[in-house]
């Protein structure tokens, strides 16, 4: 998930274009990460050093894990360490960048440095975070206004963060945003909590996101707003609360799951609290609404 | 191989029965019946009570609680195994102390379908 945010630090500091960061974002599955980033990202190696041992490359048959050896930038275990991270993704947009000339080895270090400064990140919280700590990463990106009871709020997110991830979309990207004046949901799917702290959730989705929703969910390519769209969209909301619900269980607060609500445009329900969370998929987008029912 | 069970999925969501049905049809079960919610499956029962149900537990008109209850009065032979989403599991020790033959865990992975059908199937032959 670190991918999209940085990707969109890069793309709003003007550092990459449109174009160039969709490009890279779609040869990542196929991108394979250079240990030269690695090393760099990894603080084993400078990107001089790692520009030293690529030229060197140019005229020996060799690794660069082996010349990094041999020159005494990397010790045996850095570069084992180096070797199991070569599937971490913000590494790969790095690498897709630099192929396609976007930007430097220089330039990616640089802007690293600059998202974690501008963000006001600890080397701790920087380290989780390109390590896929998503819990640490959203409680540092998301801004809310002032909200009762905001961890249960950020522990909801998270979650699905987690889920959407697991079921749905591994590129997704979450914005806060004040709710528009006269927000009308196309599509509305609903579900209430009701116990201690009775809360309404929602995914207020447009027919595009719904189908994106419904066809990963339901492991099959849906076209039409069916039974089995609707069922599939629920169906994912209601496991997503559930887990919530276990994971609220085991912090000592119980809740019981209602039965899920699907409408067709509708105004946002009475209930809803201060903000909503617009959840970016590829290629679509839909709002999370989660608020306490007093 | 053809299972001579008769099933019944009930469920209000089209796409749970679609899949566990998909799942019943591959393991050999023909005789698979469908139920929207509690009611409609108390009166499918009544009629001509399965082997086995597959009963939701969060439904509207009738729960799968209350179908339970029903249904164990109508058919004592049924053997009713609850589906239970995360997050109502806190109703499946009143499910198993209504007489509940077993659970299993949505979303549904084929071979807790297929363990859970051979313990049915281990019982029916010692009856």
């Amino acid at each position: 998930m670190f991918t999209q945010y940085f990707g969109h630090f890069l793309l709003n500091r003007g550092i990459v274009t449109a174009h160039q960061l969709q490009s890279a974002m779609d040869q990542l599955q196929s991108t394979h990460v250079k240990l030269g980033i690695l090393s760099v990202n990894a603080g084993y190696m400078t990107a001089e050093q790692a520009l030293e041992v690529h030229q060197a490359q140019a005229r020996v048959d060799k690794r660069f894990g082996e010349i990094a050896l041999e020159l005494g930038y990397l010790d045996e275990e850095q570069l084992q360490n180096l070797l199991s991270a070569q599937k971490e993704s913000h590494l790969l947009l790095g690498q897709a960048l630099i192929d396609q000339e976007a930007l430097t080895l220089n330039t990616f270090t640089a802007a690293l440095n600059e998202y974690k400064q501008e963000n006001y990140l600890s080397d701790e919280q920087f380290a989780a975070i390109k390590n896929g700590d998503i819990d640490v990463l959203l409680a540092t990106m998301l801004k809310f206004e002032d909200i009762p009871n905001i961890d249960l709020h950020r522990q909801y997110i998270s979650l699905l963060a987690k889920n959407l991830i697991r079921f749905i979309d591994p590129n997704i990207y979450f914005e806060v945003n004040a709710i528009p004046r006269d927000y009308q949901c196309e599509w509305l799917v609903s579900q209430q909590m009701t116990g201690q702290v009775p809360l309404a959730s929602g995914f207020s989705l447009g027919e595009m996101a719904f189908l994106q929703i419904a066809s990963a969910y339901a492991e099959e390519q849906l076209t039409e707003l069916d039974a089995i769209a609707r069922d599939a969209v629920g169906e994912f909301l209601n496991l997503h609360n559930g887990l919530f619900l276990v994971n609220m269980s085991g912090q000592g607060l119980e809740l019981e799951l209602q039965p899920q609500v699907i409408e067709e445009q509708v105004p946002l329900p009475p209930t809803v609290g201060s903000y909503l969370l617009t959840v970016y998929m590829s290629g679509s987008s839909f709002d999370l609404i989660l608020s306490e029912i007093s | 191989m053809t299972q001579r069970l008769k099933i019944m999925v009930c469920d209000d969501s089209a796409l749970v029965r679609k899949k566990l049905k998909t799942v019943l049809e591959e393991q050999g079960y023909t005789d698979v019946r469908e139920a929207e919610n509690g009611e409609i499956a108390v009166d499918a029962v009544k009629a001509d009570p399965p082997h086995v149900i597959f009963m939701d537990i969060v439904m509207p008109v009738k729960t799968g609680i209350e179908a339970l209850k029903d249904i164990r009065a109508i058919a004592p032979d049924t053997k009713v195994i609850m589906a239970s989403s995360v997050g109502t599991q806190s109703n499946l020790l009143e499910a198993i102390k209504l007489g509940a033959f077993d659970f299993v865990q949505k979303p549904f992975a084929a071979e807790e379908i297929v363990r859970v059908l051979a313990k049915v199937t281990k019982e029916e032959d010692h009856a």
